[in-house]
């Protein structure tokens, strides 16, 4: 079906890698990750926060999320399965919205323990197009976009409410 | 094919909301509906431009035209914006800001391991 066409596409241009470095060990950092208690405390952006928090936390283990936005409704729900699990080193996942027509994405989380207790994570996601890839990420939208988008996303809400 | 129309609908929300004039015009669309005079006016854009404009808000289904009146009023549709809505932000802003709060919450984390870390239950 799609997956043929889609898995042609080069790798290299529809994934994207996030790091960050935190002054944290990685076992915390994988805790964080590895039960709902945790991830409700800081999982997605400001104002959006985990509503629904299911997880089966094991290599073929399911998860189930859900975030409620400004507008006060719960979002589609998005998850998958957990493919691989190492011990504060590794989470890899597959992911995606349970809307029709929604892509699916493979994400792997590494926790690199460096010196002075810092820990760098990085999230490398891979989408399974390049138009999914794109339709995501800042790819393609010019500089100063984002504060167009907040200003909708206050629309949206707005007008949510109002045919609410 | 099927399957992959609402992606592409919402790739054509995406593209038309890339541009700040289209935004623009929305914006002004969510006060009330206007004519394409109207909206040449405050944008100082040329006809034909703000038309263009229009037709791309227009495939992405974010505004509609009145049919009957001679000057076609066109008005803000919010659906697909509302269908946008989980995804206004961007990946790497959906993680930034994750991370901002992944990066308070291991602090708390923390905290919490000191104040146990003296405490022995005898095990």
């Amino acid at each position: 079906m799609q997956e043929s066409a889609a898995a042609s596409e080069p790798v290299s241009e529809r994934e994207v890698t996030i790091t960050r470095t935190f002054d944290a060990p990685a076992r915390l950092l994988f805790e964080a990750y590895s039960k709902p208690e945790h991830i409700k405390r800081w999982f997605g952006p400001k104002g959006w926060p985990v509503t629904m928090c299911e997880m089966d936390f094991c290599v073929g283990g399911k998860f189930r999320f859900a975030m409620t936005g400004p507008s006060g409704k719960q979002n589609t729900p998005f998850g998958g399965e957990y493919l691989d699990i190492v011990p504060n080193r590794k989470i890899v996942y597959d992911n995606g919205f349970e809307s029709e027509g929604a892509g699916r994405m493979v994400v792997t989380v590494t926790f690199d323990e460096l010196e002075g207790g810092k820990t760098k994570l990085t999230i490398h996601t891979v989408f399974e197009s390049i138009a999914m890839r794109n339709s995501h990420v800042s790819l393609g939208f010019e500089q100063g976009t984002n504060s167009g988008l907040d200003q909708l996303a206050e629309l949206t809400a707005d007008l949510a409410a109002r045919n609410a | 094919m099927a399957q992959n129309s609402a992606a592409e609908g919402l790739d054509r929300v995406f593209a038309a909301l890339s541009d700040p004039t289209r935004r623009a015009i929305l914006a002004r669309l969510a006060q009330g509906e206007a004519t394409v005079n109207e909206l040449v006016e405050p944008f100082g854009f040329s006809q034909p431009t703000i038309s263009k404009h229009l037709k791309v808000l227009e495939s992405a289904g974010l505004v509609a035209r009145g049919k009957s009146a001679q000057f076609r009023p066109v008005r803000l549709n919010a659906a697909p914006l509302a269908a946008a809505a989980e995804w206004l932000g961007t990946y790497e802003e959906f993680w930034a800001e994750s991370l901002d709060r992944l990066d308070d919450y291991v602090k708390v984390m923390q905290q919490k391991e000191k104040r146990h870390a003296g405490k022995r239950c005898g095990k």
